[in-house]
């Protein structure tokens, strides 16, 4: 067992390396120089022979007369002690600039995500076990037009009628401005903030999470076992949870860790309609003003996560299945 | 059971046609035995969502392959005068009450303002200028109106007793007349303009409020005493004296000011958004200014003597003396496309501007030619929504095609060659493809769209879009060929294959495949499904496709704050409808194709 996850995770560092450098070098591909971009401010107030000694000696600190291995290198080495450069809009280092919204982007996944879950799968398994029935077949509709939908038409329709017609929630923000209270006060305030988007990534990830979760379940629902189970006596609802849901975990496992990443992914979209600081919303300002040392660390940042998952899934077959043998 | 069975013979042969349905056996008969092809197909037509689907899905596509041949686009078009209209057709409607006894009709760029003989005002067509504003909401107590003059977002009305009154936008203080032409008895003419308002006397002196940074007018004009008829441009003010010259009354030398020579005593004037055209006593047409291709300078050569002119937003309509009507200029709203059952009527007026005409022959009737409205409305540039959608539509059905025909090929190669050749290469193959998968889809194409996109042309961008997304999507149909090749590889016919000394690429391609083919069917409409939503979501974030090219994603791109979700619904209802009809349309094929496939999936 150890020895596979010794050897896993050496791979993940291997794709995180072959990422890491595909990324750099699409990142200097990009026209610029930012030696005169730092000398810009203070381009007028010195000689033109001071400029260009500063600007030699601004080369050489940044390194950019280096061959680009070495650059990759040097680079790499101050990602690998936390130093990920300066951010040029916020003129501050990246790994500061990036914890506010890191936080954010978290929490509102992870609330989604605990939503979410709680919603699809007794929806799922309800929907197996009275499979074809009329309930079946309108949440089947539904979850194809929802999987069909991208977010951001949810998001547009759910501003619309909840904070445009009803004026329900609030449309965008994370607090009240000048907000002050206790904590629960601020959490209640935030919650509230929070419940068009967290209502739009629920909607967005309910459709093919729950038909994903219905068809597990109906495989194995008609497996054998099942009807042994049935013919010893146990009850229903024996059958369906322990039985029928433990085997049918497998396979939901898999699907759920890349929809963990996903839903990273569709929090963007999300952070971005409305207006919460998140990574998201960072990552698009980030690219488009062009301050691409943000990019990269939150490209990163993605990434660590993706392969975090995959490794978690691989693990998490061992333990939700016996039958895996995961130290082949 | 009976009343079952009545109902099948019920249904007619185009519905049996498209939705299948079996006959009835009887007991003598056997059922055919079917290719697979066969079954599958007929499997599909029985799936009513499925074929429900796919109708839906073939309807979409026609009209987005044949409708840009009807509504071709324009992309640098836009038209400041048509912002953000709602979605009808009735800009020309004229009210009933009004038909038949009209004693005026001023024409605005979407809405139209009338007055009966009665005096009583009637406005039609979109008279919405913005969420607040709607020149509908006229003055009571106007008493017997006889003069109206419909501006870009204003309304003046002028009554029996030479009061005047507006409705409309006063941003610019265009409604609200300075002291002494609120005083003034004997006003002769009122014009409504560009953000501007002018009143005439019956003694020649003009007078003039409103916008006066946008349109030159000199209040201390040499003419004041001698205006007969004041006509406006976009940005200019032109008068017609008593003695029958034409004036322009601004301070700048400009395009206006350079008047034809040898116009001789000039009877009508009239103006477009940007020329001024001139009638002389002989009936021939003078047009000057800032002419455009559009065709308004170039007056059509007439038998007749040409009486009146008026002038539209590009486009001239004139009145001759046997009471033709001819038109000509831009005719991109058929505005200058005189209808044919004018022909053989005199027409006794009329009335133009912006992109409408009306028209009275002489037995009182109504005729109306040119811009009726927009059946899906129009967006912040004042380009028809109806026809972006089309060809957006054909821009998204393209791209997702594209990039699911990219990331096919590469699955397919890929997957086939991991599967069949195994070892080593399959090793490296699969944690290639494994990197790809792991790749977070949608940051990753956003930046690659940003590093790649700035220096790329509007095509190439397109371009590198379905790439993007084709180079990103592969790994999941690879897996599924590599697994389905897997187990096809042992199998007899493939040993048989390879001990008579076959070449493995055609045992791959000419044995192998073919069996594999339907899943690859299955998993490329899904992804194509998937493709159109990506490229959609890129380019709304604005990383796709970028205007004023249309695509799906980007009509949506500027609806994102709620100004728009509430105002202007119809500027993200629309392209939010078919790209949601379109996707789960592809949906429901792709799940009928699977169900249609595999019958043992149909019990899920």
């Amino acid at each position: 067992m150890l020895k596979y996850v010794g050897k896993r995770i050496m791979y993940m560092i291997l794709v995180f390396l072959i990422m890491s450098i595909v990324l750099f070098f699409l990142y200097n591909l990009i026209p610029g120089d930012p030696a005169r971009a730092e000398l810009e401010p203070i381009k007028n107030k010195i000689t033109p022979e001071e400029y260009q000694y500063r600007y030699q000696l601004a080369r050489q600190r940044l390194g950019l007369d280096d061959p680009m291995p070495v650059r990759y290198a040097k680079w790499m080495n101050g990602v690998l002690h936390g130093d990920l450069g300066m951010s040029s809009i916020y003129k501050a280092p990246v790994n500061q600039v990036i914890v506010n919204p890191m936080k954010i982007t978290v929490f509102i996944n992870i609330f989604s995500i605990i939503i979410t879950l709680a919603i699809t799968i007794p929806l799922g398994i309800f929907t197996a076990v009275k499979k074809n029935s009329i309930f079946d077949k309108s949440v089947q509709v539904l979850t194809i037009i929802g999987y069909s939908i991208p977010i951001f038409i949810i998001a547009l329709l759910f501003i619309y009628l909840f904070a445009v017609k009803l004026g329900w929630f609030p449309v965008s923000g994370l607090n009240t401005p000048n907000f002050s209270g206790t904590a629960w006060e601020e959490f209640k305030d935030t919650m509230y903030h929070l419940a068009l988007p967290l209502g739009v990534m629920t909607v967005g990830s309910l459709g093919g999470l729950t038909r994903y979760i219905r068809a597990a379940m109906i495989d194995s629902l008609s497996m054998d076992y099942i009807r042994t189970a049935r013919a010893k006596g146990l009850k229903e609802r024996v059958v369906i949870f322990s039985h029928a849901w433990r085997n049918a975990l497998l396979p939901i496992i898999t699907l759920l860790i890349s929809w963990l990443m996903s839903v990273f992914a569709g929090s963007l979209v999300v952070e971005r309609m409305f207006n919460l600081k998140g990574m998201g919303d960072f990552y698009i300002s980030a690219l488009v003003n062009q301050d691409y040392n943000v990019a990269l660390a939150i490209q990163l940042f993605y990434i660590i996560l993706a392969l975090l998952g995959n490794l978690l899934s691989d693990l998490s077959y061992g333990i939700v299945d016996p039958r895996v043998r995961v130290n082949k | 059971m009976s009343k079952e069975k009545d109902q099948k013979k019920k249904r007619s042969p185009l519905l049996k046609m498209l939705f299948g349905g079996k006959g009835d056996l009887s007991i003598y008969e056997e059922e055919l035995v079917q290719s697979p092809l066969r079954t599958i197909i007929s499997n599909f037509r029985d799936n009513k969502v499925a074929m429900t689907g796919f109708i839906g899905f073939i309807i979409i596509l026609l009209i987005v392959i044949i409708g840009p041949f009807i509504y071709p686009i324009d992309t640098s078009f836009s038209e400041v005068s048509q912002i953000n209209v709602a979605p009808g057709l009735d800009m020309m409607d004229v009210p009933k009450q009004l038909q038949g006894n009209i004693k005026q009709i001023s024409i605005g760029p979407t809405f139209s303002v009338g007055i009966s003989n009665d005096g009583e005002v009637f406005i039609w067509g979109k008279t919405r200028i913005s969420s607040a504003l709607d020149v509908a909401n006229i003055p009571e107590d106007m008493g017997k109106i006889v003069q109206v003059s419909a501006g870009f977002d204003h309304i003046i009305f002028l009554n029996e007793d030479g009061k005047l009154f507006f409705s409309g936008n006063n941003r610019q203080r265009q409604c609200s007349p300075p002291y002494e032409v609120e005083n003034l008895t004997n006003i002769k003419q009122i014009e409504a303009g560009y953000q501007s308002s002018i009143v005439v006397t019956e003694d020649g002196y003009v007078y003039y409020f409103g916008n006066s940074m946008n349109n030159d007018y000199n209040e201390m004009n040499p003419y004041q005493g001698q205006i007969d008829k004041i006509v406006t441009t976009a940005d200019g003010v032109i008068g017609l004296t008593k003695s029958g010259e034409v004036v322009y009354l601004g301070n700048q030398q400009n395009a206006y000011t350079r008047f034809p020579e040898n116009m001789g005593k000039i009877v009508d004037i009239g103006t477009t958004a940007s020329t001024v055209a001139a009638v002389n006593e002989d009936g021939k047409v003078f047009v000057w200014g800032n002419i455009s291709t559009k065709g308004e300078g170039k007056p059509p050569v007439l038998e007749e003597k040409i009486v009146s002119i008026q002038g539209g937003r590009y486009h001239y309509t004139a009145l001759t003396e046997n009471g033709k009507i001819v038109s000509w200029g831009a005719n991109n709203y058929k505005q200058s496309e005189v209808p044919s059952e004018l022909k053989d009527v005199k027409i006794v007026n009329y009335y133009t501007d912006y992109y409408q005409n009306y028209a009275i022959d002489e037995n009182g009737n109504l005729h109306t030619w040119g811009l009726k409205g927009y059946v899906f409305g129009t967006d912040e540039l004042g380009r028809d929504i109806l026809s972006r959608l089309i060809n957006g539509g054909r821009m998204s059905v393209f791209i997702g095609a594209v990039a699911v025909v990219i990331s096919t090929i590469i699955g397919i190669i890929v997957g086939s060659i991991s599967g069949f050749v195994g070892g080593k290469v399959d090793t490296v193959l699969q944690r290639i493809s494994e990197m790809v998968a792991s790749l977070p889809f949608l940051p990753f194409a956003m930046i690659l769209s940003s590093l790649i996109g700035n220096a790329l042309t509007s095509n190439q961008r397109i371009f590198m879009i379905m790439v993007i997304l084709g180079l990103l999507s592969w790994p999941g149909l690879q897996r599924l060929v590599r697994a389905q090749i897997l187990s096809i590889r042992e199998q007899e016919y493939v040993t048989a294959a390879k001990s008579v000394g076959i070449k493995q690429s055609s045992i791959i391609f000419k044995h192998i495949l073919p069996n594999v083919v339907s899943v690859i069917i299955v998993s490329a409409t899904l992804d194509f499904a998937t493709s159109m939503l990506t490229e959609a979501t890129l380019s709304y974030l604005g990383f796709g496709v970028q205007p004023p090219q249309p695509t799906w994603g980007n009509m949506l791109y500027g609806a994102n704050n709620s100004i728009v979700i509430q105002n202007y619904w119809w500027r993200w209802v629309f392209a939010s409808i078919i790209l949601g009809v379109c996707v789960i349309c592809i949906n429901l094929i792709g799940d009928g194709l699977r169900d249609a496939i595999d019958p043992k999936s149909q019990e899920r």
